[in-house]
């Protein structure tokens, strides 16, 4: 890492706050045991032997909203059911992230019509960061969505960036 | 016994509240009429309802122990009748009876048949909050699928689709 490389001796290595705070967040993103409809069912699937999402860190499903950092929104989302998926939203603890997994939670899917309970998409009650398209998502879908927010975390600064330097700093 | 020998036992014994016997119709193949499928059914006066289910519960000859289902249905946004369909089932004699009350739309009041049937709570909790229908003296005549703030009865024929639910757009 630049001119800090090699000037210690062996074994220590230096890196930047930012890298190995979101290096350990984005490998560690812990999922809510939480399913709604038939996606659920493809998210087991993620969960067991074939799939593993424990290869990315996410493989522990958490049964409380509080220890829990990802909300995978897996079905069908409607008026009675969005309220308590805002309260477990509200409930996890910050950093915290929402996949929309499949047509219904991305935006109602076949219930768009005649659906007169159903919420046209989670992301009317919560922030989503990820949305998976298919009804249902194959196994693979939900772990490239998985990997699309480790992508996004990856990216996101940990630490603030020094404020500009502002005319009246100089007086 | 099939079904003829229940409708002579019943118009027999005199039950309260008997008012025809509906038999499918046999097809008439001149016409390419299909005929009305499904089940024979025993029209019933809905204010009868509880003494006709106590008798179909307690004959010995019928030994209807079963309530399979208790349902509405709305035939058509013109039609000024809603039907309340009931079907009951005996393990022990291997038969079941289909029972239809017709109610008008601008009555939808009948006696509740949880005191001869405790199935038939939820069954008719639906069909209060689906088709609008009142039993009375129900012992939990809450919603069961919808908020509780619902407006409106969806299985009608004639509901409109709500705009918004809680500041959501149904649209």
């Amino acid at each position: 890492m630049g001119i800090l490389e090699e000037a210690f001796e062996e074994n220590v290595l230096t890196t930047r706050v930012d890298w190995l705070l979101n290096w350990a967040k984005l490998n560690s993103i812990w999922p809510m045991t939480f399913g709604l409809a038939c996606c659920a069912i493809e998210m087991m699937a993620v969960g067991a032997a074939h799939h593993d999402i424990d290869r990315f860190g996410a493989g522990a499903f958490r049964a409380t909203p509080r220890q829990a950092d990802l909300m995978i929104v897996a079905g069908t989302v409607n008026f009675k059911m969005g309220e308590r998926v805002k309260r477990l939203y509200e409930q996890m603890p910050s950093p915290k992230y929402v996949i929309a997994m499949g047509a219904c939670a991305t935006g109602g899917g076949p219930y768009f019509k005649y659906g007169y309970t159903v919420m046209k998409g989670v992301d009317r009650i919560i922030p989503v960061d990820v949305y998976i398209a298919g009804c249902p998502p194959r196994p693979e879908a939900l772990l490239e969505g998985l990997m699309t927010l480790q992508d996004k975390i990856r990216r996101t600064p940990v630490i603030r960036k020094p404020a500009r330097l502002q005319p009246a700093d100089l007086a | 016994m099939d079904f003829q020998a229940i409708a002579d036992h019943l118009s027999v014994a005199k039950v309260p509240g008997l008012l025809s016997v509906e038999l499918p119709r046999s097809p008439d193949k001149k016409i390419k009429d299909k005929g009305r499928s499904g089940l024979p059914y025993v029209c019933l006066d809905p204010s009868c309802i509880v003494e006709f289910l106590m008798f179909c519960r307690d004959d010995e000859a019928l030994g209807f122990e079963v309530l399979v289902d208790l349902t509405a249905s709305d035939p058509s946004s013109d039609d000024e009748n809603l039907w309340i369909l009931v079907q009951l089932l005996s393990v022990r004699h291997r038969h079941r009876l289909g029972i239809k009350c017709i109610l008008p739309k601008s009555a939808l009041s009948m006696p509740s048949s949880t005191k001869v049937y405790r199935a038939a709570q939820w069954h008719e909790r639906e069909c209060m909050e689906m088709y609008g229908v009142t039993f009375e003296d129900h012992p939990d005549p809450r919603n069961m699928l919808l908020p509780d703030d619902w407006v409106g009865y969806p299985m009608r024929k004639d509901y409109v689709f709500p705009k918004e639910y809680h500041g959501i757009s149904c649209e």
